[in-house]
């Protein structure tokens, strides 16, 4: 009976959620309210899919979801990214019968890292994908290596993983594990052969902490790394990228199978590839699986383009407190050759820490907007001032401060017509694409902010 | 005149831009018209027995603090440290490697290592996290002291704490306890991250016990960075803004990661 209102309450909240246009996270609290074990009461598809990882999550289940449906295979996912024990519930009971029995042949989960033991101690997948193990909100993570035995504590037995080979730290997860396939980006065009970034976190073997080499760093800590101490090194790819080519905007899967970006940034060719072997694991071919992804654009509002003005403009959300969004946003803007002027906006970092935690600034590669074409940045938001003390001291010039981001956003509307990128949060977003429909109205004018300059 | 800053494992022992303090130093000291070298150790570099006017170490996660102690005994720094210190250099702590000043690091599975014993507490892990902001006072300057906590260790047995007295946030061993170390020219405070860049006043604090051991005094009229003034008083009004709360309300307990 519980099992039973718990379905028909979130179904319903869910309906009413829609009508409104908000509602993931809600319906499957009511549903956990009434009957707090409802996920294991539930007769699931056979094929339970489940995607954690610092980031990529959302991008690697929606292009999955993607490559499932192009196979005509009846997938549910969580369409919008609500990761948490309340969204997973709220998705699965939303696609269950009355009687609990989940109408899909796969169920994709993005899960939170935090919430895999309490969501697979209900929901055992079978299989489960780990995209990336990096310095991600640390408000609620600790750091990456908490995180890691977080996850490794909700491995249950009987699970297959698949890991990202390139990481030394989500390698970890297959000690003392048999069921164990890989991914990589093998090495190619975009390698390095040193680190480059703030921080180098593949210095030391997370498993001896002896200094570890690497023959080649692709992005961040991901690369062919080996621990001369213990042994701890990248294991041969069961899916590999053979190269990525981010001129052209294209990666080849095993040689011969190719993919064109709609996004050309590392992270999204990783999150490619993720999407990619998940759909080869669940039995589909791979030319099949790479010809859902194809110029596939993501629906998620990762990327964004819009018009301020007379500049063109790409709205690139970078998740605050994650290094290796607001890094790949950052290459990406680099590796522009037209002028553009940056917008970065770091308003409301956390609902839960008002004080704007802002430590993270200092992990972010912002040295990377030294590049020649970009002629002009603003930083915006209430750590703006935090921002610019980071950029202060790293030495960058052509910067100025507003912490009023309307001001900001008619301050650039107002002059010139080059290129605009805005890097700013999901939780600032908004704030900023407001400014673009006021902006209709109120072209011209400024906000009450001040305009603090440097150089 | 010259300075000479040592940072210790900074790839080992660098969360969080931790790396951010020594920056901050550096910028300070040549804005007073110092030579400044910044040299930095890694495991199995290190030049025992050099000058150094500040040797400084920052956050690491609690498997990298262990190794970091065990390259500290490994590489004769730990007794370079320990003389260093008694002769007067400044030495700055952060985030777990104030864990390494005290005697001994009790972990979560049970087991003890020693730390470099320059200062008298123990440091316990603990499966729940101390998160949050802490607004707090120090006697070594007027102005309050703003930061973030994110830890999984009690320390205990501090004497002499660098903040005595903290109206928000967890200290070294339970909410609103006083929080960090300091001791002659020993500073250390588990805050997170570049604590000396979000505290301006606590910076000159440092710069000031590094200068006094050249027989140098901050001049009055020094550069004042404004920027880092404006992003200071910022956090400081948003923190007070949040100083009626109590332990309990929403980003104020510690928490599990589930």
């Amino acid at each position: 009976m519980r099992k039973w209102l718990a379905i028909v309450l979130c179904k319903i909240c869910r309906l009413v959620g829609r009508c409104v246009g908000r509602g993931s996270s809600l319906p499957g609290k009511l549903a956990l309210a009434v009957c707090p074990d409802i996920l294991g009461r539930l007769q699931l598809p056979r094929q339970v899919i489940a995607i954690t990882g610092s980031s990529g999550k959302t991008s690697t289940v929606e292009m999955a979801a993607a490559i499932c449906q192009a196979a005509g295979q009846k997938v549910i996912y969580n369409r919008e990214g609500a990761n948490q024990i309340e969204g997973i519930v709220t998705m699965v009971l939303s696609h269950a019968t009355l009687a609990g029995r989940v109408k899909a042949k796969v169920l994709l989960m993005e899960v939170d890292e935090r919430y895999t033991a309490r969501v697979f101690s209900y929901i055992c997948p079978t299989r489960l994908v780990v995209t990336n193990l990096c310095r991600d909100q640390l408000t609620r993570n600790g750091h990456p290596e908490e995180v890691c035995g977080v996850i490794d504590a909700a491995i249950r037995p009987g699970m297959e993983l698949l890991l990202n080979g390139d990481d030394p730290l989500a390698s970890c997860l297959a000690r003392g594990r048999g069921k164990v396939k890989w991914f990589g980006v093998d090495r190619c065009a975009i390698s390095r052969d040193h680190p480059a970034g703030v921080y180098h976190d593949g210095a030391y073997c997370p498993v001896c902490k002896e200094p570890m080499e690497y023959t080649y760093v692709n992005h961040s800590h991901m690369g062919g790394y080996r621990c001369m101490h213990c042994g701890h090194a990248r294991p041969c790819p069961d899916y590999a990228a053979t190269e990525v080519d981010l001129e052209k905007g294209r990666i080849l899967l095993e040689g011969d199978i190719q993919i064109w970006l709609s996004h050309s940034s590392i992270s999204h060719a990783y999150n490619v590839l993720v999407a990619w072997a998940v759909g080869c694991s669940l039995g589909i071919p791979g030319r099949e699986a790479a010809a859902a992804l194809d110029g596939y654009k993501l629906q998620n509002g990762r990327v964004q383009s819009f018009v301020l003005g007379r500049h063109p403009g790409v709205l690139l959300v970078s998740k605050h407190e994650n290094t290796i969004a607001y890094d790949t946003n950052l290459q990406y803007i680099a590796s522009r050759q037209e002028d553009c002027t940056v917008l970065i906006i770091v308003d409301a970092v956390s609902r839960k820490y008002p004080a704007c935690e802002t430590s993270w600034l200092w992990d972010i590669d912002f040295a990377l907007l030294s590049a020649p074409h970009v002629k002009r940045i603003l930083l915006s938001g209430q750590c703006c001032r935090d921002l610019a003390e980071r950029f202060l001291l790293l030495g960058l010039q052509g910067w100025s401060i507003q912490p009023d981001i309307a001001a900001a956003a008619a301050d650039i509307r107002n002059q010139g017509e080059e290129e605009v990128y805005v890097i700013t949060c999901f939780s600032d977003r908004d704030k900023f694409l407001s400014c673009l429909q006021e902006g209709r109205g109120t072209c011209g004018t400024h906000g009450g902010g001040r305009l603090w300059k440097c150089a | 005149m010259e300075m000479r800053l040592i940072h210790i494992y900074p790839d080992l022992m660098n969360l969080y831009g931790s790396y951010a303090n020594v920056l901050v130093l550096q910028q300070f000291l040549e804005d007073m018209g110092y030579e400044v070298t910044v040299e930095k150790l890694e495991p199995g570099e290190e030049r025992v027995g050099r000058r150094g006017d500040l040797f400084y170490m920052g956050a690491g996660t609690e498997h990298s603090a262990r190794a970091a102690m065990g390259y500290l005994e490994e590489g004769g720094l730990s007794g370079w440290l320990k003389e260093a210190a008694r002769d007067g250099a400044v030495l700055f702590f952060a985030g777990t490697a104030m864990e390494l000043l005290g005697r001994e690091i009790r972990e979560r599975d049970g087991t003890v290592y020693q730390g470099l014993g320059l200062a008298d507490f123990i440091t316990e892990h603990v499966e729940k996290r101390m998160v949050g902001d802490v607004y707090g006072h120090t006697v070594l300057c007027p102005e309050a002291v703003v930061g973030f906590m994110n830890k999984s260790a009690r320390i205990k047995g501090v004497g002499t704490p660098l903040l005595c007295d903290l109206e928000l946030g967890w200290g070294n061993e339970t909410y609103l306890s006083p929080e960090g170390f300091h001791q002659g020219n020993l500073f250390a405070s588990e805050l997170t991250g570049p604590l000396l860049v979000k505290n301006p006043h606590l910076l000159e604090v440092v710069v000031a016990a590094i200068c006094a051991r050249q027989g140098q005094k901050l001049p009055e009229d020094r550069t004042r960075d404004s920027l880092a003034w404006e992003a200071y008083r910022a956090t400081a009004a948003r923190l007070q803004g949040r100083l009626w709360q109590k332990p309990g309300f929403p980003g104020m307990g510690a928490h599990s990661l589930m």
